[in-house]
């Protein structure tokens, strides 16, 4: 079953495109420091000068080269958006598990946790912590997870839940499998889709966020970031650098979260059976 | 007995609104009580906005005052939300200010969006395998991949500064007196972008998603009786199919909210447009902390209390709602 | 209001494959009368009901014609359909509740029909909607809830009620019963019984045949999208003339019949029409029926043929090459190139004495092929004898035997060896049955050393190999070399069994088989004949004095009694309606062997009625003349008796 799935996930254009753009994503965030033709907190060039042959984009109104400020903005970008979401997956992961395996009051008292944090809006914390103790981005990121479990737990629960009763996890249970055994071994592979899926939309919230923050020049300003690029930008949309300056890490960004989106929607498409049409 | 459990469902979720709701304010309370010690002057001496002796002493006063959580909670419900040093104004008259603004940016945003997704989600599925339907879904999947970033500065550049059809900034042109009707059409006038680039945000998921859940609802029984029964087919897809589709938009519209907030304010900054989300980017350029502090925390509950709105509604829409266990 | 299927033909369309639901269906629904859609699942029922409606998605292909008075479905635009859908003809779908929507209240789905239809105002169709649901059981306090809100009783009344309350002329009803509890069970049935009385044209798609038996007029009976038989309801159990029709009545638990759940061998859950590319790139369509265990090489149904063949008791070799039509055959139509369920054996006027003993007094019996037949008897009664001239083993004094069509006695002297091959005995006493000096391998393997049916040695082995396991026996080598005063009187009559069975036959004639074992093992090897029976689509003859048993595995019962048959007919009316008063003493003394105190002195050289000595209902007449055959109502049942208990 997973190899046709595999392969109807290799026939979908989404997720051929989202994949395409993901690999050269990957590709410029890893070997971004190279790439940069200078350093990106060099502020010894002359200010908003049009693009030459050593500055492929120019150079913004600090003095800074825009390329490589571009290349480390969208490295910041992808690393927060990752890390983000690895921490909110393993965190929802964990507590839907535990809810699934244990039920009673555990169950029952986490469920009640989620659906409080479900109701707060964490943009606002977030904002709130940001502009209140200026921390790093890495305890943002993961303030940021703590806050967006709620959706992927409740998700792995449901899921996990169906498994459990499954005959093959009662057949293993009479043969004297512990409870680590069948986590493990039967209900984990079970879920996978769902990690992919949970990982992937809360990587794209993450992203979204790290941009918007940083637009909101709620970042440390020395931090590269694709919000600040435009935020800075914007300042001057008026004159003609907008399209060396603005619209690149517009277009980035928008790439990378349409990558991101594309990946999850195609994930959806062929994992939920729910969602697939026939013919 | 039914009539007991329906209350126990809903008094359940109103706790949990209730308890969140004052988590957030006393969150909001406790938070200048975790601040190390002299931030005021770190804080302040970076920034655009100096302050003179009496202010800072003023400052360092509400923050340092060890003011019970009581009579927090009085002064939060009697409006008393404390003084902005940016504005030098009350910062409820700040919010009040602004609110209205908002409301309107994102009320008719939202209520365009999901009016439009939803019937252009409707009749797509309904005309399932189609070239329509097929581009239909696979425009607003690309649409869905841009963010409001994206969209808010390339309509900026081709409108506004290219074409110079529609202003750049604002909610109305300032230092001008207009009639009613002039100020109605003035304020559409700026209304148009900031409104376009949120619809082009919230339409493509009210769409997929109406889209999606209708295709599942279509292959339920009970439309191949309605069929049966020989009722025309505008009937089965609206009373009927779309009916029963509206439920997962419902709960979804609560779950986005997060991701939603973030976009609005994004765009009313970029914009310059006069609502919560701008006032908030200046209370953060100007390290405005109180301020920061009153927006995040009225906002918060206002999302709560919007939420609290939903889930009753919810009920009201899906009758299985009321009784299940 | 009539409907006339003819022809009708429904596959369902995937990428290349396509999934034959119907194959040229004909059909007619009359007003008034209750037809029964009979089949089990991929039998295409439920197509046929919703293509009535036009209610074939639109990856259907359909062929042939619908036409209802006249007015065709197939190929009608929605808007002419929109028109008599409802009004004219309507639809109880399966599966409760998923048929109302959710968020909907109950009233307002049973009135909906009637504002759409006729336009009437809310007000009025409320009203009328309301008096529909009360007239099934539903009060207002429970209309105005909604579909959740219902128990599933209350949802098939709520279902009934929205289904009649356009008073169509056609009324379809797929599984209306499935999992309801006794009460609205019989509710819905009273209900339907109604809408017939009232002049409507009832479909009644049901895999249960009890409720089809019961409840309707007429049965046809659907096998992979083909109608194989249609018969009056009361023929079903008594009078099948195809033999799906009679297996499937065997494989139904009914309150009614005795002998245990038989079953049909081999699988088919549907048919599929793929496109095979050819080696000159063309497209060949070729169909198969699809089952656990059929991959593409060796699932393929016959290119043309019967479609039942693959599971038939008694295909013949044409079977799978000629394509077969629904003919007709009395009040039935039948499907089968046989003609419904062929003799397997006739035997006519046969008569054996031995001596002055008339063993055997002119006696006709004929057996259906697939059919278990029990001739129950004391000792003396002549049944042995009759079963031995049946097996060829005995030749009769007067009367004529034929075999598949064939008579016996030429057959016998021109090669007798190719009926004995077809005919397989077991004996009484198994331990008398076998040579003492020969091992298991030699008993088992000696029918076909006799008959040289095989001559390769690996087959042949194989074969043995096979039929014991078949009988539950090892198969090991040393238990191969066994001789026969090493194994238990179980295993040695289940050898015997195996050896009667290494040829492959036919007709298996058994001869009180289980009376020397002990009661447990009776019980296993009793089972096993039954299970290999619908394996292998044995006819069998059984000899037994023991009621209790015959009751457990025949379909049919013949009583003897001092060398006469008595009363002959299907076990059901047997045990339940004996008409003969000997055979109602056998019943009444319960299993235990009935004393063998004699037929009267002199046996059945005596004139008269053979029970006349001990009869109650005795009359002059039964000590003069033999009592002529009487034919009981139900057809097939038979009795000798001037005073039939009725």
């Amino acid at each position: 079953m997973h190899l046709d799935l595999r392969r109807e996930l290799e026939k979908d254009p989404w997720f051929v495109t989202s994949a395409g753009l993901a690999l050269i994503l990957a590709a410029l965030v890893l070997a971004g420091p190279w790439l940069a033709t200078h350093d990106p907190h060099d502020m010894s060039f002359r200010p908003l000068t049009p693009p030459s042959s050593e500055h492929w984009l120019g150079i913004n109104d600090g003095g800074m080269d825009i390329f490589s400020e571009l290349l480390y903005g969208i490295r910041n970008t992808v690393l927060f958006g990752l890390l983000t979401g690895v921490t909110a997956l393993v965190i929802g992961v964990a507590i839907g598990l535990v809810c699934a395996w244990f039920s009673g009051w555990i169950d029952h008292s986490l469920m009640r946790l989620a659906d409080i944090l479900l109701a707060i809006p964490a943009v606002m914390i977030l904002i709130l912590v940001a502009a209140f103790f200026r921390p790093p981005p890495l305890t943002l990121g993961l303030i940021l997870a703590a806050l967006s479990w709620p959706t992927t737990a409740k998700a792995i629960r449901a899921q996990a839940l169906v498994v459990k009763k499954g005959l093959h996890v009662q057949a293993a249970q009479q043969m004297g499998a512990s409870g680590a055994y069948i986590i493990w071994r039967h209900l984990m592979p079970e879920l996978f889709p769902l990690y992919l899926i949970g990982f992937t939309t809360k990587a794209r919230m993450a992203m979204f966020m790290e941009a918007s923050l940083s637009f909101l020049g709620l970042f440390d300003p020395t931090r590269k970031s694709l919000g600040m690029m435009i935020s800075y930008a914007l300042k001057y949309y008026y004159l003609d650098i907008w399209w060396n300056w603005l619209i690149p890490p517009i277009l980035c960004l928008t790439l990378l979260i349409m990558t991101v989106t594309f990946l999850a929607i195609s994930l959806e498409k062929v994992f939920d059976p729910r969602l697939k049409e026939a013919w | 007995m039914k009539g007991n459990l329906k209350s126990m469902r809903r008094g359940h979720y109103t706790v949990a609104y209730l308890l969140a709701a004052l988590v957030m304010i006393y969150v909001s309370y406790s938070v200048p009580r975790w601040l190390p010690g002299d931030f005021v002057t770190a804080m302040y001496s970076s920034s655009h906005v100096t302050l003179n002796a009496e202010q800072e002493a003023g400052l360092r006063a509400y923050y340092t005052q060890r003011q019970g959580f009581g009579q927090y909670l009085v002064d939060f419900f009697t409006l008393r939300w404390g003084y902005s040093y940016a504005f030098l104004t009350p910062i409820s008259k700040l919010i009040g200010e602004a609110l209205p603004w908002s409301l309107l940016l994102l009320g008719t945003a939202h209520l365009l969006s999901m009016v439009f997704g939803f019937l252009a989600g409707v009749e797509a599925a309904w005309r399932r395998g189609g070239v329509i339907e097929k581009a239909g879904v696979g425009s607003m999947t690309v649409i869905e991949g841009i963010p409001e970033i994206g969209t808010a500065v390339i309509l900026l550049l081709l409108f506004a500064l290219h074409l110079g059809w529609l202003p750049a900034a604002g909610g109305e042109t300032a230092y001008v007196t207009h009639s009613a009707g002039q100020r109605i059409m003035d304020i559409g006038r700026h209304l148009v972008l900031p409104l376009a680039t949120l619809f082009l945000a919230y339409l493509p998921g009210n769409f997929l998603l109406t889209r999606g859940s209708m295709v599942m609802v279509l292959k339920e029984q009970f439309i191949e009786t309605a069929r049966a029964k020989g009722l025309p087919p505008l009937r089965i897809r609206y009373a009927h199919a779309a009916r029963n589709a509206l439920l997962p938009m419902v709960t979804r519209f609560g779950l986005r909210i997060a991701f939603m907030l973030t976009g609005a304010l994004v765009v009313e900054t970029i914009y310059a447009y006069p609502g919560l989300g701008t006032l908030l980017f200046n209370a953060i350029a100007m390290r405005d902390l109180p301020l920061i502090q009153g927006i995040v925390l009225f906002s918060s509950l206002l999302v709560l209390f919007v939420n609290l709105a939903l889930d009753f509604l919810y009920g009201w829409i899906d009758p299985r709602v009321k009784y299940a266990s | 209001m009539k409907v006339a299927i003819d022809g009708l033909s429904v596959a369902y369309r995937t990428k290349d494959h396509a999934l034959l639901a119907l194959d040229q269906v004909c059909l007619n629904l009359v007003p008034g009368r209750i037809t029964a859609l009979v089949g089990e699942s991929g039998s295409g029922k439920t197509t046929l009901g919703k293509s009535l409606m036009g209610l074939l998605p639109d990856y259907a292909e359909v062929k042939g014609s619908v036409r209802l008075d006249g007015q065709e479905i197939v190929g009608a635009s929605e808007k002419s359909l929109n028109e008599i859908r409802w009004t004219r003809i309507a639809m109880l779908f399966q599966n409760g509740a998923a048929n109302l929507n959710p968020v909907h209240r109950i009233i307002d789905q049973v009135a909906e029909p009637l504002i759409q239809h006729s336009g009437a105002k809310k007000g009025e169709a409320e009203l009328k909607a309301r008096e529909n649901l009360e007239r099934m059981g539903i009060p207002a306090s429970q209309a105005v809830r909604f579909p959740h809100e219902l128990s599933g009783g209350e949802i098939q009344r709520v279902l009934l009620a929205m289904a009649l309350i356009m008073d169509p002329e056609i009324l379809i009803l797929d599984e209306p019963t499935a999992g309801l509890d006794a009460m609205t069970k019989s509710f819905v049935s009273r209900i339907i019984l109604g809408a017939r009385d009232q002049g409507k044209a009832v479909l009644l798609i049901t895999h249960d045949l009890d409720l089809a038996r019961n409840m309707a007029d007429d049965l046809a009976m659907l096998y992979l999208g083909q109608v194989m038989e249609t018969l009056p309801a009361r023929d079903l159990l008594m009078n099948p003339l195809h033999p799906y029709t009679l297996a499937l009545g065997r494989s139904y638990p009914s309150l009614e019949s005795h002998r245990d759940l038989g079953g049909i061998r081999g699988d088919a859950f549907y048919r599929v029409v793929h496109r095979h590319e050819e080696k000159n790139g063309g497209l060949r369509p070729h169909s198969h029926i699809v089952g656990a265990g059929a991959s593409h090489t060796n699932g393929h149904s016959p290119p043309k043929g019967c479609l039942f063949q693959p599971r038939c008791t008694q295909a013949v070799p044409e079977c799978t090459e000629k394509a077969v039509a629904l003919m007709e055959a009395g009040t039935h139509r039948v499907r089968c190139l046989r003609g419904g369920i062929a003799t397997q054996l006739e035997l006519k006027r046969v008569s054996k004495r031995y001596g002055n003993i008339a063993a055997l007094g002119p006696t006709s019996l004929s057996l259906r092929a697939g059919e278990i037949f029990c001739l129950v008897g004391e000792t003396g009664s002549g049944k042995t004898t009759l079963a031995m001239i049946a097996a060829g083993v005995l030749q009769p004094d007067q009367g004529r035997r034929m075999f598949e069509g064939r008579d016996m006695d030429q057959w016998i002297k021109e090669e007798y060896r190719s009926l004995a091959r077809k005919i397989g005995v077991v004996y009484q006493n198994p331990a008398e049955a076998v040579s003492h000096r020969f091992s298991v391998f030699d008993i088992v393997v000696e029918p076909l050393k006799i008959q040289e049916q095989l001559r390769d040695k690996e087959e042949i082995r194989k074969r043995v190999l096979r039929v014991l396991s078949d009988v539950h026996l090892s198969t090991e080598l040393d238990f191969l070399g066994r001789y026969a005063h090493e194994l238990n009187m179980g295993a040695l009559q289940r050898l015997c069994i195996a050896r009667a069975l290494v040829s492959q036959p036919s007709l298996v004639v058994a001869d009180e088989p289980t009376s020397s074992l002990d009661p447990s093992v009776q019980a296993k090897v009793l089972k096993m004949m039954l299970d290999l029976q619908i394996e292998k689509g044995l006819t069998m003859l059984f000899i037994t004095h023991d009621l209790g048993v015959a009751r457990k595995i025949s379909d049919r019962i013949g009583v003897m009694l001092a060398g006469r048959l008595v009363e002959v007919g299907p076990t059901v009316q047997i045990m339940g309606r004996a008409a003969h008063p000997y055979t109602k003493l056998l019943i009444a003394s319960a299993g235990g062997e009935v004393s063998a105190d004699s037929a009267g002195p002199g046996g059945p050289s005596t004139k008269g009625c053979p029970f006349a000595v001990r009869c109650d209902r005795v009359q002059e007449e039964c000590k003069e003349v033999f009592p002529e055959q009487v034919r009981l109502k139900e057809g097939r049942h038979l009795a000798w008796c001037h005073f039939p208990v009725t």
